[in-house]
C-alpha cells in the first residue's frame, strides 16, 4: 500500500489518459463506424441503395481490417498514422490508430443493429413519400436507437481493452501504468489499482448505456 | 375517367437463383378503378395482390404495361416525382408498420412533415384525424402500448394525414380478431362515405369484400381471372378461383358428399332452387310446391344479402307423386334456376 500513496497523482493521470484516448477514438471510430455501418447496410442488394458491387467491396474491407489483434494493427498501421497525425508514437497516434480499427468493428454492430429494422416500417415510410435519406436518419437509425447505444458501450469497454498496449507506442494510460509502475517495479499492489480502476470505469460506463438504451427502449 | 387505371401490365422479378426463371408476380393485368369506389382484390398468398398495390403507388417499378394513377403518369418517372405523387395515396398494412421509436402523434405527424406543412397545420390535422379515428386519448403513446386494433387505426390516420385521393390497404385486417376486424372495417366504410377516398381492398378474406367492396377482382398466379360487380361475382362466380372463394362465405350448392349424406338422412327428391333478386320469389316456389301436394323440407343452404341485394341456394328434400314433382319443377325452370341433385 506504501507504494501507491506516491503514485496517485500518476494513477489520476493515467485514468485521464485513458479516458481522452478512449473518449477520442470513440468519438472518431463511432463516426467513422456509423458511417461504415450505414454503409454496409443500404448498399445490400435489396436495401434502400442496393449495390452489389459496393456492398462487396465494403464487405471484404471489413472482414479483412476487422479480425486483426490490435496490438498488430497499430505496429502495422504506424506509418499511416505518422502520415496522418504527424508522430508514429504518443497518444495522438494511438487514437488515430485506435479509431481505424474501431471503426471496422463498429461498422458490424451498427450493420446488425440497423438490419433488426422491420422491412416493412421502411416500406411505410417510402409509402408515405419520405425520401432516402430521411429514412435514414428519421426511421432507421431511431427505430435501432437502443440496440445501437448497447453496441457503441459494448465497443467502450473494447477500446479500454485495446488502449492498454498503448505504452508500446510511447503512449500513456493505466495500461501502461500498470505496467511500467507495477509490472515492471514487481509491485502486484500498483496493478492491481490499475485494475480497481479500469472496473470501476467500465461498470460506469455501462450503466450508462444501459440506463439510455432503456429510456431509448422505454423499458 | 378512372382514378386509377393498369394498362398490361407486368413485374417479374428477378430470379432468385443464378440460371432460376424470373417469377412473374403480375401477368398482363388490366384494371380501372373508378373515382369513390371501394374495389376488392381477392386472391390466395401468392397470387400477387401486393405487388399489385405496390406498383400502384409505384413502391415496386413495372416491367412492362402502363399505370396512370389520377390523370400521372407513374410508369418511367423520376423519383422525386414519385415521392409527391405517394403523398395522394395512403397506404395500411397487415402488420400496421408504425414507427415504433415515435409516439401516435409523431406517426400520424410524419408525413405532414414530409410535405413541409406548418407546425400550426400539422398541430390541427393531426388532431383531427386522431379525433377521427378515436384516439385522441393516446396521441402520446407509443406504438407497443396498443392493441391490434388501435394500431391500425393510428395506421390509417398516418396513411390519411396528407388527405390523400387513394387509400391502399394490404391485408388490413388479416392480423386482427373478428370483432376488431368488424370495427377497422367500418372505419375504412366511414373514410369511404365521409371523406370520398377511393380504397383498394387487398385481401384473401371474401368476408372482407362482401362487408366493403362494390366492384371485385380475382387474382390466381398473377393474372385477374375474373371481375365485376360484387353482387355478381358472388352469385355467379364463373372461375375456379372465384367459385372457391366464394364458397368460404356462402353455402352454396351440396357437393356429391354432401349429397350422398343428406340422402342418407332424409327421404324424396333432392333439388336445389337458386335465387338472384330479381327472379322469381322464393314465396312462389313454396306456393307452387305446397299447391300440388308435395311435401317439401329444407335441408341446405341459405340466403345471402349484398348490399340490400339477395342471392342464395336452397335445397330442398321433395316428397310425392313423381309426375306432379315433375311438372311443378318443369313449369318452375322458366323462372329460376333449378337442379336435380339426387
Ligand atoms: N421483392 C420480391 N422479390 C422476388 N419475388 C417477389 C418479391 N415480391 C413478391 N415476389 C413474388 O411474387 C409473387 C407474388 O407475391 P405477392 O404480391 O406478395 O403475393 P400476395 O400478396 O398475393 O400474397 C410471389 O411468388 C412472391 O414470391
Ligand atoms: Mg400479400
Amino acid at each position: 500500500m506504501d507504494e501507491l500513496i506516491p503514485l496517485t497523482p500518476q494513477l489520476w493521470e493515467a485514468t485521464y489518459e485513458t479516458l481522452y484516448i478512449v473518449g477520442l477514438s470513440l468519438f472518431f471510430g463511432g463516426l467513422g463506424g456509423l458511417l461504415l455501418g450505414l454503409g454496409l447496410y443500404t448498399t445490400r442488394p435489396g436495401s434502400l441503395l442496393g449495390n452489389r458491387a459496393v456492398f462487396g467491396t465494403l464487405n471484404v474491407l471489413v472482414n479483412i481490417f476487422r479480425p486483426i489483434p490490435f496490438i498488430i494493427f497499430l505496429a502495422a498501421a504506424q506509418p499511416l498514422a505518422r502520415a496522418v497525425t504527424g508522430t508514429g508514437i504518443g497518444n495522438s497516434a494511438i487514437i488515430f490508430t485506435l479509431s481505424l480499427a474501431a471503426a471496422f468493428g463498429i461498422s458490424r454492430i451498427v450493420e446488425q443493429n440497423l438490419l433488426t429494422v422491420q422491412p416493412g416500417v421502411i416500406e411505410a415510410a417510402r409509402s408515405l413519400g419520405a425520401g432516402r435519406l430521411r429514412i435514414i436518419l428519421t426511421i432507421i437509425i431511431p427505430e435501432a436507437l437502443g440496440p445501437l447505444i448497447l453496441g457503441y458501450t459494448f465497443i467502450f469497454v473494447a477500446l479500454v481493452d485495446m488502449s492498454a498496449v498503448a505504452g508500446y507506442v510511447g503512449g500513456g494510460g493505466l495500461g501502461n501504468f500498470a505496467i511500467q509502475y507495477g509490472y515492471r517495479q514487481f509491485n502486484p499492489v500498483v496493478t492491481w489499482a490499475a485494475v480497481l480502476v479500469i472496473i470501476l470505469l467500465v461498470q460506469a460506463v455501462q450503466f450508462l448505456g444501459n440506463s439510455l438504451a432503456r429510456k431509448a427502449l422505454r423499458r | 375517367m378512372p382514378l386509377i387505371s393498369l394498362r398490361n401490365v407486368t413485374k417479374s422479378f428477378p430470379p432468385a437463383r443464378r440460371g432460376g426463371s424470373p417469377v412473374v408476380a403480375i401477368d398482363n393485368v388490366s384494371l380501372d378503378i373508378e373515382p369513390g369506389e371501394i374495389y376488392g382484390v381477392i386472391g390466395y398468398s401468392g397470387a400477387g395482390k401486393s405487388t399489385l398495390v405496390r406498383l400502384i403507388n409505384a413502391l415496386e417499378t413495372t416491367t412492362s404495361g402502363e399505370i396512370v394513377v389520377d390523370g400521372q403518369q407513374v410508369t418511367g418517372v423520376p423519383d422525386r416525382q414519385l415521392r409527391k405523387l405517394r403523398l395522394d395515396i395512403g397506404m395500411i398494412f397487415q402488420q400496421f408498420n408504425l414507427f415504433n421509436a415515435k409516439t401516435v402523434w409523431n406517426n400520424v405527424a410524419y408525413p405532414l412533415r414530409i410535405a413541409g406543412r406548418s407546425r400550426e397545420d400539422i398541430e390541427a390535422r393531426v388532431s383531427e384525424l386522431l379525433e377521427f379515428v378515436g384516439l385522441s386519448d393516446k396521441a402520446s403513446n407509443y406504438p407497443e402500448q396498443l392493441s391490434g386494433g388501435q394500431k391500425q387505426r393510428v395506421g390509417i390516420a398516418r396513411a390519411l394525414a396528407t388527405s390523400p385521393k387513394i387509400l391502399l390497404a394490404d391485408e388490413a385486417t388479416s392480423a386482427l380478431d373478428p370483432e376488431t376486424t368488424h370495427e377497422v372495417l367500418g372505419l375504412l366504410r366511414r373514410v369511404n362515405r365521409e371523406l370520398g377516398i377511393t380504397i383498394v381492398v387487398i385481401t384473401h378474406e371474401m368476408d372482407v369484400v362482401q362487408s366493403l367492396a362494390t366492384r371485385v377482382a380475382v387474382m390466381d398466379g398473377g393474372r385477374i381471372v375474373e371481375q365485376g360487380d360484387v353482387f355478381d361475382v358472388f352469385s355467379n362466380p364463373q372461375q375456379a378461383p372465384s367459385q372457391r372463394f366464394v364458397s368460404t362465405v356462402v353455402r352454396g350448392v351440396p357437393s356429391p358428399d354432401e349429397v350422398a349424406v343428406l340422402q342418407e338422412r332424409h327421404s324424396g327428391r333432392i333439388v336445389t332452387f337458386s335465387f338472384r333478386d330479381g327472379d322469381s320469389s322464393q314465396a312462389s316456389v313454396f306456393l307452387d310446391l305446397a299447391g300440388a301436394g308435395i311435401e317439401f323440407e329444407l335441408i341446405y343452404g341459405g340466403i345471402n344479402d349484398i348490399r340490400g341485394r339477395a342471392f342464395g341456394h336452397l335445397t330442398l328434400a321433395l316428397v310425392g307423386p313423381a309426375p306432379a314433382i315433375d311438372s311443378v319443377l318443369d313449369a318452375m325452370r322458366t323462372r329460376i334456376n333449378v337442379k336435380e341433385l339426387a
